[in-house]
């Protein structure tokens, strides 16, 4: 079965962003929810739905990876319009968490839904069985477990339990979230929470009953069980005003009531009433007045503020609490966090201790591999490390003793690994520790590539400080930047020119990616403020025309480069991006040329290669507004507001991407597509000519410079935002060419070096570049 | 000097630009609907239109190619029949009537179709490609002002608060909504099939909503402290209107019905920053050489295309707000730019002829820096 046709029911926040997301893969998708039950008379029916993806569109960080896919979700209502289910290949069911009103919902769908179509729901806690138990066999058959995590766009675990239904629907259903939706789909038993709520639900339990018993602040609590611990810096607190506090006694509860006789979680569980109080008083979080942290407004000025767990009073909030553990930790990991023995450390020990021997107790109950324990947790909730990865890293067996010293039961999964370790490389593929008591290569999905994997089991042929070249087989290399937030350097610029040499004498094509969460912040702006407070000139000039030299090099490659992004692609990383011969870019790749932010315009070729995008004919042929202005424009507003694109759709649309760009929604993919896409390009290949231009000159400058007085009047643009714009306009313009001339490529490129020069000794960009560095956002200076 | 006679009046509706139903129209295919329009209902013989002349602010794209010419084919009209297109921005229509009305004085013809449209869905405001010439842009830049400046500009220099705007913009909107209620608009407006929005027939700019409250909401729409805002300022409009301009000797004689004499025209130059106060010298000197004072004026349509200038305009020539504008103006029925010069002729024809009455007088403002007015007497 194919899955061409998706629904939806239940339009609350889940449910509308399953939605946005079977959109976001470029189907379509029906979304019911119930008749509002106050509805006047000739009021709309499916106002619930309707109003849902209204909110889509506004919803930060955005559901939808562009507003257009909006138009693929048709609301409805479950009374009226359950025929609109009859062609649903997939429907999925995210109603309230109520096992009756579920079942009651289901006896619905069978009399509607197609013979052949699947049935998920997306309940977080209510087992399978108590679903499906004396349903008829045609929906047993046809029924599985999908367990999205919010926000569904942006986290990648998809956590399913197939249950009875057929094996060609899990299949297609499984394919679909993996190869369509970029899910990493995770089979799970039929077991309360699954995998990643059950170990979350307990790392959340251990974390707040800690805090609680050892008056370790919030703040404190935040600052040991974040970051040291692998997780994101909201820590637990943070983390439980995030998902909304109110959630926790629902889950908590439920966990409770459905863990087998004998689960250390069962007798765990309890109510804080500090949080109680909170919950009551509609401290639920970030979506209610406030939670464990809240930012008072009082006064004008937003100060953010923390509760006392014992009080319940809020004070100034202690942003970086002096901890030893934590300081620790920076050098030792979990055992240093471990290792001060004072309050805080046996803060982290309890934390440590409950949620990694819970971990290994629950091999092969919940799942079958402690790797898949792993990657739920780091895919369900963002942690940087698995449970058994942070154990392996502390030791097994030094785990084992300090549970053991502490009386504490060893979960019989650690007794068995005993010194070994849960994970182990032999002749370069890595191994898990399996529940029998052997270890077991960790296979790839076919058309799954990950550079980890080569890099493991092999040297590469070149490398320095900022970036190595590896062979991917085939006959291509790969490029990996590996610098600070792969900043652009010296480094990675020779390194980009060696990749080239190497790939041109030797390989069919080039390959640039990484795996890093950020394919490349921009070039490296520390660099070129220190140079410039140094009054380094001649050092700035030559990183510009080193980095000229090298992204043309890029350009005219005798063999196919393919740019491979995720991530954030801004500035000079955009710029690598642009001079690429394709770009095969996963759909979360978040591009743009920034330059203006801090106070610079592209210099690197961005503007060069931004006009000649804009100015090429897209292939289905629109009414295309001819002249010089309309590309230089559409560059000007681009570059000028330093626009970033939210998706890989939007960076299309943007022209980041052109006609013949793909986009990989599955990062464990995009490398293997990316070969793909470079190995088609190699057959024949032949190097682009040099471009030449038609752009406006002073005329089309003089219209720019007008369009920015316009903003600076209306507010919009600072003082010396006109300023960067200016020089800007003359890049975009072409300078002092006339309408009745051709441009040369390399002319604008000349000019970008020009007044990136010109803008590098204005203190103001200096004002914006140290601002950019110490606080991470723009000066609006 | 011959009689000169505005024998008909026809637009299409107005529609907000990118948001309205006209969007997915062409505007040559708008104008010649309407001119068809307006021949099939004077029943004008054809033969006899010796020009075609459409106003247009930014002839090029689906504007271009000297529309007018391409228009007469498009509205059936002879081969014979000439054709041009007229660029004075805001007053582009009403130059087209005061050209037939010198055609018509030289003895070139003796009936005239005078229409202006502009698609400001499909053509942006400055064109595609605007080349403003650097020199002048830097010793003359407010040449080069967006509209709203100027709005600013004659409302700080008239003194005309925000919320006399839009107390005006609120009245603008009540009128418009009451003509539209009690049918005056059906003569009018001629329904125009769309390809997307079925029979379009009602203008779409009309806000019978809205309210001092709503108004003083929006934020300032081109100064960050300034007065003007989007709820005061005419929208961007896509739309398209005709007049029919005869001698009166002819239309006697060809059973047309003229709707007023057009008694005297004028057009003026002033700083472009306060474009906005072009219609206080244009009708001045129209009116002068009508030889009438403004007291003699029963009717005057003026061009909103911004509150603060409409105010100020009135306020200086001494013409009572009651008087002016009885259907409402371009802040609630839209400014389709080179559609407007015609419309506000035709209606101030129309109204004259049905409030009764002596004079009228259309007056408008001129991006650049410009006025042009029409005086017209009832027949």
């Amino acid at each position: 079965m194919k899955i061409e046709k998706a629904a939806v029911i239940g339009a609350g926040v889940m449910g509308s962003g399953i939605a946005a997301h079977f959109a976001n893969a470029g189907i379509p998708v029906v979304l019911l929810d119930i008749v509002p039950r106050d509805l006047e008379d000739g009021g709309d029916r499916s106002k619930i739905a309707r109003d849902a993806i209204a909110k889509l569109l506004k919803t930060d960080p955005a559901p939808l990876m562009h507003k257009r896919n909006a138009r693929l979700i048709t609301p409805g209502n479950i009374d009226d319009d359950l025929e609109m289910l009859k062609d649903a290949d997939w429907i999925v069911e995210a109603i309230i968490e109520r096992a009756d009103i579920k079942r009651g919902l289901y006896e619905k769908l069978e009399k509607v839904r197609a013979k052949d179509s699947v049935v998920s729901s997306n309940t977080s806690t209510i087992p399978l069985h108590m679903l499906t138990d004396d349903m008829p066999e045609s929906f047993r058959k046809s029924f599985i477990i999908t367990h999205y995590f919010n926000p569904p766009r942006y986290l990648r675990l998809l956590e399913i339990v197939p249950g009875e239904a057929r094996e060609d629907a899990v299949k297609a259903v499984a394919d679909f979230a993996d190869r369509r939706l970029g899910k990493t789909v995770i089979m799970c038993h039929d077991t309360p929470g699954f995998i990643a709520n059950r170990i979350g639900t307990m790392w959340i339990q251990a974390a707040v009953d800690a805090a609680f018993d050892l008056g370790v602040t919030v703040e404190e609590a935040d600052a040991i069980a974040g970051r040291p611990m692998g997780v994101p810096k909201t820590g637990i607190f943070g983390l439980l005003d995030l998902v909304g506090i109110d959630l926790i006694p629902h889950v908590g509860s439920s966990l409770q009531e459905n863990v087998p006789e004998g689960d250390p979680f069962k007798p765990m569980y309890k109510e804080h009433d500090r949080m109680r109080t909170m919950i009551d008083a509609g401290y639920t979080g970030r979506k209610g007045k406030g939670g464990f942290y809240r930012l008072n407004r009082e006064g004008g000025k937003k100060v953010k503020e923390a509760i006392d767990l014992e009080t319940g009073d809020y004070a100034p909030a202690d942003r970086k609490p002096g901890i030893a553990a934590v300081e620790a930790s920076k050098k030792d990991g979990l055992r240093g966090l471990l290792s001060v023995g004072d309050k805080y450390s046996d803060y982290a020990w309890q934390i440590i201790a409950n949620t990694y021997s819970y971990s290994a107790l629950l091999v092969p109950e919940i799942v079958d591999t402690i790797h898949d324990v792993d990657r739920a947790m780091k895919l369900g909730y963002n942690w940087k490390k698995g449970p058994f990865e942070m154990i392996d890293e502390m030791g097994a067996a030094w785990f084992a003793d300090k549970l053991r010293a502490d009386g504490r039961d060893v979960p019989p999964l650690l007794e068995k690994v005993r010194d070994g370790k849960f994970y182990r490389v032999t002749g370069g593929q890595l191994q898990y520790f399996g529940t029998d008591g052997e270890y077991h290569n960790i296979k790839r999905k076919d058309g799954v590539l990950r550079l980890e994997d080569i890099k493991r089991a092999g040297a590469p042929l070149a490398s320095n400080k900022g970036a190595s070249v590896w062979d991917i087989g085939e006959g291509v290399l790969c490029l990996e930047f590996h610098s600070k937030m792969n900043s652009i350097d010296p480094d990675i610029l020779t390194m980009l020119e060696t990749a080239i040499d190497l790939a041109e004498t030797r390989y069919k094509a080039l390959v640039i990616h990484n795996e890093a969460d950020n394919f490349s912040v921009g070039a490296n702006i520390g660099l070129a403020l220190f140079a410039a407070n140094m009054g380094m000139w001649p050092a700035i000039e030559s990183m510009v025309a080193a980095g000229q030299q090298a992204y043309r090099k890029l350009k005219f490659a005798k063999v196919p480069v393919v740019g491979a992004p995720s991530g954030m692609a801004l500035g000079g990383g955009c710029e690598v991006l642009l001079h690429c011969a394709a770009i095969q870019a996963h759909s979360e790749t978040y591009a743009g040329l920034v330059e203006a932010g801090v106070g610079l315009v592209p210099g690197w070729g961005g503007c060069k290669e931004y006009l000649l995008r804009q100015q090429a004919e897209p292939k289905a042929l629109k009414p295309a507004p001819m002249g010089p202005m309309p590309a230089a424009s559409k560059a000007f507003e681009l570059i000028s507001t330093a626009e970033v694109a939210r998706s890989a759709d939007q960076a299309r649309e943007m022209k980041i991407l052109r006609d013949d760009d793909e986009i990989t929604m599955n990062r464990d993919r995009l490398l293997f597509d990316a070969r793909a896409k470079a190995l088609a390009l190699a057959e024949g290949y032949q190097p682009p000519e040099p471009a030449m231009l038609r752009l406006p000159g002073p005329s089309g400058k003089a219209a720019f410079r007008l369009s920015v007085n316009e903003f600076a009047a209306r507010g919009l643009a600072t003082p010396y935002d006109t300023v960067v714009a200016d020089q800007l306009a003359t890049v975009l313009s072409g300078g002092d060419t006339d309408v009745t001339e051709e441009t040369p490529e390399d002319r604008i490129t000349t000019l970008e070096h020009r007044a990136f020069m010109a803008l590098m000794r204005d203190s103001r960009t200096l004002d914006r570049m140290s601002h950019m560095i110490n606080k991470g956002k723009p000066l609006r200076n | 000097m011959k009689n000169v006679v505005i024998a008909g009046y026809l637009r299409s509706p107005f529609d907000v630009a990118h948001r309205g139903d006209l969007t997915k129209v062409r505007p040559d295919d708008l104008a010649a609907h309407v001119i068809k329009g307006l021949l099939e209902r004077t029943g004008v013989n054809k033969d006899d239109i010796e020009n075609l002349i459409v106003g247009c602010a930014n002839p090029e794209a689906e504007q271009g190619f000297n529309m007018g010419r391409y228009l007469v084919f498009l509205s059936g009209l002879p081969v014979k029949t000439g054709g041009m297109t007229i660029n004075r921005w805001c007053g582009s229509s009403m130059q087209a009537i005061h050209m037939a009305c010198g055609d018509i004085q030289m003895g070139a013809g003796e009936a005239f179709v005078c229409a202006g449209v502009e698609s400001m869905s499909r053509v942006p405001i400055v064109g595609y490609n605007p080349s403003p010439n650097p020199q002048l842009a830097e010793d003359w830049p407010k040449t080069y002002w967006s509209m709203g400046l100027t709005a600013e500009e004659v409302a700080k220099q008239y003194q005309v608060p925000r919320k006399e705007q839009e107390k005006f913009a609120l009245r603008s909107h009540e009128k418009a909504e009451a003509a539209h209620q009690a049918g005056r608009f059906e003569d009018e407006i001629l329904p125009v099939e769309t390809p997307d929005s079925g029979t379009v027939s009602k203008d779409g700019a009309i806000r019978p909503n809205t309210s001092l409250e709503k108004l003083a909401d929006l934020k300032p729409a081109f100064v960050e402290k300034g007065t003007v805002t989007a709820g005061t300022s005419s929208p961007l409009t896509d739309g398209a209107s005709a007049v029919l301009v005869t001698t009166e000797d002819y239309a006697g004689k060809n059973g047309l019905t003229p709707l007023v004499r057009i008694k005297s025209i004028a057009g003026t130059g002033l700083e472009p920053e306060i474009m906005g106060m072009g219609p206080v010298e244009a009708t001045r000197k129209a009116l002068d050489r009508a030889g009438l004072k403004i007291g003699d004026i029963d009717i005057m349509e003026i061009n909103e295309a911004f509150a603060s200038q409409s105010i100020a305009c009135l306020r200086e020539l001494g013409f009572p707000e009651e008087k002016a504008n009885l259907d409402g103006g371009a802040i609630a029925l839209g400014h389709p730019l080179g559609a407007s010069g015609a419309r506000i002729t035709g209606k101030a024809a129309s109204v004259l002829k049905r409030e009764g009455g002596k004079y009228a007088v259309s007056t408008m403002c001129i991006g650049g820096g410009q006025g042009m007015a029409t005086v017209m007497e009832a027949v």
